[in-house]
């Protein structure tokens, strides 16, 4: 598969010090915003123990693992081993770090070495994530307007009127997950329903 | 194909009281559908193949698969008369009966997983303890074991340097000696006795010997769940879940001696149900 960029969460959902599950193409990521606001992804897996690091805790500019605090810092590089408190930790403790941007309102990742920008979205607001039990053909085959296959573009009706959406596509080991964004005059709370209502439409289908 | 190291090996099967009352538990052991019931007034443990060999003991109903390489474990403090013996009850985890165990073994983890309970900020070193394979038993002990713990126990009034010994008595199970907060000259017992259910999921059956009067049982189970359900949220998040035996997949330190000995243990032993021994 060609390596591309992925989109795997929205802005406004990771604020500064929180951590979060992401993933990039079937690797599991922990992507993170520090207290400075920087954002980082990672593997999802302390080298320690293997714990899952999207279960750890942001202090500061680090990122430390939920089972014995070991503390990585900038690039992925342990810092600090609380059970050990006067050692250095050998520099090759590391996590490996992904390729992560925010644009557009859009956090989207890909490999370290991932030249280029992530696609533009423009003339779209971000308006929230949702995951699905069903596959993209599914999605697809109940709101026909939508083309496209990584972006979902297309005018839908919502409230009797027609708007603008994008729905960013995000394949995960457990289904589909799709960042949506619409117009900005259409009215957000009235586009969350239109969202919430495609998923239960498209799963539907999958059941029928 | 499960190795013969593995099946002639005792592993627990269920809480012997449950089936005194005449509970039937239909369960499972190595992956292999089983049948613990009181048959005639004797536990009787019945796999595919027929009946497995059954021992009581601890509070619980143990079975082999197999033929019983030894008897199982000796605890010699669960036959003083002054002990309070507690079942705790069953956990189950989707993880590697082994990583349960070896979780057991873990202290480092104290001051982030149970926070303020067993351990806390800054009180994070583990200083340097003993571990060895003792010979005559063949089992793993680590000794000279300390932590600072806010509240080692439910008996416990303010935060105490705790002493502990860890010992591995069987593939999947293990017992723990730790400072007695009411009395000087004993140790409280503590027991993990685990059930592979498969290589990826577990019955875990914590199991207490302890010098408290006071405390009510009801209380004294809900503490040892209340540690072991913040434990689990941490056993289903490892990756893989299989136990990695070989090195390279994981990176160990000096405090993570019990762990490393265990590893080494299992795998000169070749009890390998529930680990993984290429470096993925």
């Amino acid at each position: 598969m060609t390596p591309r960029w992925t989109a795997t969460g929205l802005s406004q959902d990771l604020p500064k010090g929180v951590v979060m599950a992401g993933h990039w193409q079937g690797h599991d990521l922990a992507v993170w915003r520090s207290a400075t606001g920087r954002l980082q992804a990672w593997n999802d897996r302390c080298p320690h123990r293997g714990m899952r690091l999207s279960h750890g805790f942001v202090r500061g500019e680090t990122l430390a693992c939920i089972y014995h605090g070991w503390v990585y810092g900038a690039e992925g590089g342990c810092k600090h081993i609380p059970a050990h408190p006067a050692l250095t930790p050998p520099a090759t403790i590391t996590v490996t770090a992904f390729a992560c941007v925010e644009q557009d309102g859009v956090i989207w990742v890909a490999p370290a070495d991932m030249a280029g920008s992530p696609p533009a979205v423009s003339g779209v607001q971000p308006l929230r994530s949702v995951s699905l039990t069903c596959d993209l053909a599914a999605v697809l085959a109940v709101e026909p307007a939508l083309l496209g296959q990584d972006i979902l573009r297309g005018t839908v009706q919502i409230d009797g009127q027609g708007h603008d959406v994008c729905l960013l596509v995000q394949n995960n080991p457990a289904g589909l997950t799709l960042h949506a964004l619409c117009g900005v005059r259409a009215n957000k709370v009235a586009a969350s329903h239109w969202v919430e209502n495609l998923r239960r439409r498209a799963e539907m289908k999958v059941a029928a | 194909m499960i190795a013969q190291e593995v099946l002639n090996e005792w592993y627990p099967v269920a809480m012997a009281a449950q089936i005194r009352a005449g509970q039937r538990r239909v369960t499972q052991l190595l992956g292999q559908p089983i049948t613990v019931e009181l048959q005639k007034g004797a536990i009787v443990v019945t796999g595919q193949g027929g009946a497995l060999h059954v021992t009581e003991a601890y509070g619980h109903v143990w079975a082999c698969p197999g033929t019983p390489a030894h008897d199982l474990f000796p605890i010699p403090e669960a036959l003083e008369p002054c002990r309070r013996l507690v079942d705790v009850g069953v956990v189950r985890v989707k993880c590697s009966p082994l990583r349960a165990v070896e979780n057991f073994l873990d202290i480092a983890h104290f001051p982030f997983v149970h926070t303020d309970v067993l351990g806390a900020e800054p009180h994070t070193e583990v200083n340097r303890y003993e571990v060895q394979i003792r010979e005559d038993s063949d089992e793993v002990w680590a000794t000279k074991v300390t932590f600072y713990q806010p509240q080692a126990a439910k008996s416990a009034e303010g935060g105490i340097v705790t002493q502990y010994m860890y010992r591995v008595a069987a593939p999947t199970a293990a017992v723990l000696y730790k400072t007695c907060p009411n009395r000087t000259d004993a140790w409280d017992v503590i027991g993990i006795f685990v059930q592979p259910l498969t290589e990826e999921l577990c019955d875990v059956w914590p199991w207490m010997a302890l010098y408290d009067d006071v405390t009510p049982q009801a209380e004294l189970i809900a503490f040892q769940q209340m540690i072991f359900l913040q434990d689990r949220s941490i056993l289903e998040n490892q990756i893989p879940r299989l136990l990695p035996l070989d090195p390279g997949m994981e990176i160990p330190t000096q405090a993570d001696l019990t762990s490393i000995a265990y590893r080494r243990w299992l795998k000169k032993r070749g009890l390998t149900y529930g680990a993984q021994m290429v470096a993925a």
